[in-house]
This record gives structure tokens, C-alpha cells and sequence, in this order.
């Protein structure tokens, strides 16, 4: 016997896994309790954090951390303590006037009265149009748009 | 013919998987359902074939259509539905049985069989009129079962789509993201090491 029609043996021999299906019944049932799952998933949706803890930790969790994850988790952390330390603290200056100044705009909170962002008056001015100073939007720390006044670059 | 290998009655009539996917997309929920009923069965296999086990092929195989539900809109009929959807059944089975893996480590001696493989949930498919003939049956499918988790999850990929769901070799490569040449050698690869562990019972 050649080695093709070995194999067409046992291509037999592998259509038994054929009957290995369970019966009409359970797919009859299926979409209804696929509707079922649908809805228990839509009230039960994790939220996006937990999702991606569960796919960082899960190895941890196995016993069995891939040099991947790890390497992946450390990228992670060192990303999230740069997004969140880095722009506040590399040259910010505080002006007379109580305001915070940074290289890259201005941060228009005062940083000694409370931690609510309040956008000065003659910013507001100065970005309606009301001076012919050169103005450009600036996104600090990510959070928005903050008027950035040409006039007290430094 | 087994419910895997049917086609459901109104596939050459009916709208075809790309109209309903199309309605779908607009709203109509019942043409999703009829997305399922068609593939349902055939999924199933996939799923069941590469896990060896019916409640987590259950659940894998309602995640793919969850999951295949949410992506719809993302669907830009690239490929056919069909190739899109057993791909997403694949990479989720992949996934699991990376985990699943990864917890064998931590799994009870009890879960597992005397070769450390895990116990299979093996529906009875022997004869009920001949008790010789069912052990013989038995022994069989398991040993054929042990034989295919002992394959690599892309070996078992091949072999289940070509041997037991009768695809062709152009439409596992499109599946599995490969060439033909990759399938074809990963297909007698495969073959030789199932001929290898299930020799005796090959006809000589």
C-alpha cells in the first residue's frame, strides 16, 4: 500500500470525527440562546480598564508570564507615568500673576488658588479676535484646546 | 450527510450571506439570525475540533458571533463572509487554547487523563446493538481524539477544515491567511504524524 492510500485511510478514519456533533436540538435552541448571551454580555460589559488588566495580568495569573507581556506591561507603565508626570514638570515656570507657564502653551490655572481650570478674561478676549496677536490651538497634557498667546513665548 | 457537512435548506435559494449581511448592517436583526443558522453547525466543528470539548466550544462559538455581530459595521466584504467569519472562529479558538495552555500547569490531576492530555468530552457515536463493536468504536475515537490534540493548533486547523469539513486547499489558505504550498505541507505533515500514532488501525 503507498503512501496516498494510506493517507485516504485514514482521511476514513477522520470523517468519524463527523458524528461528533451534538444533535438538532441544540441548534434549533441555538439563536435563541445566543439572544440570551447577548443580552447578559450587554448588561455585563466590563469596562475597557478591566479588559485590558485582564489581558496583562492573565499570564501572572496562570503562573506563567510571557517575556512578551512583561516586556508589554512595562512599556505600559512606563508610558502612563511619562503621559502623566512628563509635561507638567519639564520647564513650567510660574508667572507673577499666579499663572503656570510651560515651554509648550500656557497652563491658564493658577496654581496656588484651587485646581479648577479658570480661563482669564483678556485670554478670552485675546482668543475672540479682540487683539491682533497670533494665536494657535495647543493641546496640554492632552486635554484640550488651550489658547496659546504668541506674546509670552518663551 | 452529518449536520456539519449540510447545507441548510434555503442557502442556494435565499439571500446570499452578503445581502444579509448588508441587512443586518441596516437594522434587521432576523437576518443576522439567519447568518447563525447557516454557519452555526459548521462553526461548531471548527470550534469543537480544535478544543475537543462541547461546553467550551458552546461558549467560543457564542462569543464568534457576538463578536462577529459587533464587527459587522468594520466589515468591508475584503473577503467573503464566510472566510471572514471562520476566521474570527479560528483566531478566538487560538486564543483559548493559548490560555488554556498557559492553565494546564495549574489544573487538578483529576482534570486531567493518565497521558496529562485533558479529558475529552466525547459524545457516544458507537452502535447500541453490538457492545464488541461499541469498545472497539470507543477506544478509537479516542485514541483518534488524543491523536489530534497531540498536533499543533494549525496542524488541527488544516486537518479539521480539509479532512473533516471538506474544504478546499484555496479556501484554507484564504482562511488561515497562508498560501496553498503552507496548507498542502502542513496537511501531510499532519497526515504522517496521525498515520504515525494510529497505524494499527489503519488496514495495512
Amino acid at each position: 500500500m503507498n503512501q496516498k492510500q494510506d493517507f485516504s485511510e485514514l482521511q476514513k478514519l477522520l470523517q468519524l470525527k463527523r458524528l461528533e456533533t451534538p444533535g438538532k436540538e441544540y441548534f434549533d435552541r441555538f439563536v435563541d440562546a445566543f439572544h440570551t448571551y447577548q443580552r447578559r454580555e450587554i448588561l455585563q460589559e466590563e469596562p475597557w480598564y478591566a479588559k485590558v488588566v485582564e489581558v496583562l495580568f492573565e499570564p501572572w495569573i496562570a503562573g506563567v508570564p510571557r517575556l512578551a507581556t512583561v516586556a508589554a506591561s512595562a512599556a505600559c507603565l512606563i508610558a502612563g507615568v511619562a503621559f502623566f508626570l512628563g509635561p507638567i514638570q519639564s520647564g513650567t515656570a510660574h508667572l507673577a500673576d499666579g499663572k503656570m507657564a510651560h515651554p509648550r502653551g500656557i497652563v491658564v490655572a493658577s496654581a496656588q488658588t484651587n485646581e479648577s481650570l479658570q480661563i482669564q478674561p483678556e485670554l478670552i478676549d485675546t482668543a475672540a479676535g479682540g487683539d491682533a496677536a497670533e494665536l494657535r490651538p495647543l493641546y496640554v497634557n492632552g486635554h484640550g484646546a488651550v489658547a496659546y498667546d504668541s506674546r509670552l513665548a518663551f | 450527510m452529518s449536520a456539519e457537512t449540510a447545507l441548510p435548506p434555503d442557502l442556494e435559494n435565499g439571500p446570499t450571506d452578503e445581502e444579509l449581511v448588508a441587512s443586518t448592517i441596516q437594522g434587521d436583526l432576523g437576518a443576522y439570525d439567519e447568518l447563525i443558522r447557516r454557519f452555526q453547525g459548521r462553526l461548531y466543528g471548527v470550534i469543537y475540533h480544535l478544543t475537543s470539548n462541547h461546553e467550551d466550544t458552546n461558549d467560543l462559538l457564542m462569543e464568534v458571533f457576538d463578536k462577529a455581530y459587533r464587527s459587522l459595521p468594520t466589515f468591508r466584504g475584503q473577503s467573503s463572509f464566510y472566510t471572514w467569519i471562520y476566521r474570527i472562529a479560528i483566531n478566538r479558538s487560538f486564543n483559548f487554547l493559548d490560555k488554556r495552555k498557559r492553565r494546564q500547569g495549574a489544573m487538578s490531576l483529576n482534570e486531567l487523563d493518565e497521558d496529562g492530555l485533558p479529558k475529552l468530552d466525547l459524545p457516544d457515536v458507537s452502535p447500541q446493538n453490538n457492545p464488541n463493536k461499541s469498545i472497539m468504536l470507543n477506544e478509537l475515537q479516542n485514541k483518534l481524539n488524543e491523536s489530534m490534540l497531540k498536533l499543533s493548533k494549525e496542524h488541527r486547523t488544516v486537518v479539521t477544515l480539509f479532512d473533516i469539513q471538506g474544504l478546499a486547499h484555496a479556501e484554507i489558505a484564504k482562511i488561515m491567511g497562508c498560501t496553498e504550498g503552507t496548507v498542502r505541507s502542513r496537511l501531510h505533515y499532519a497526515h504522517k504524524q496521525l498515520q504515525k500514532s494510529l497505524g494499527i488501525y489503519l488496514k495495512k
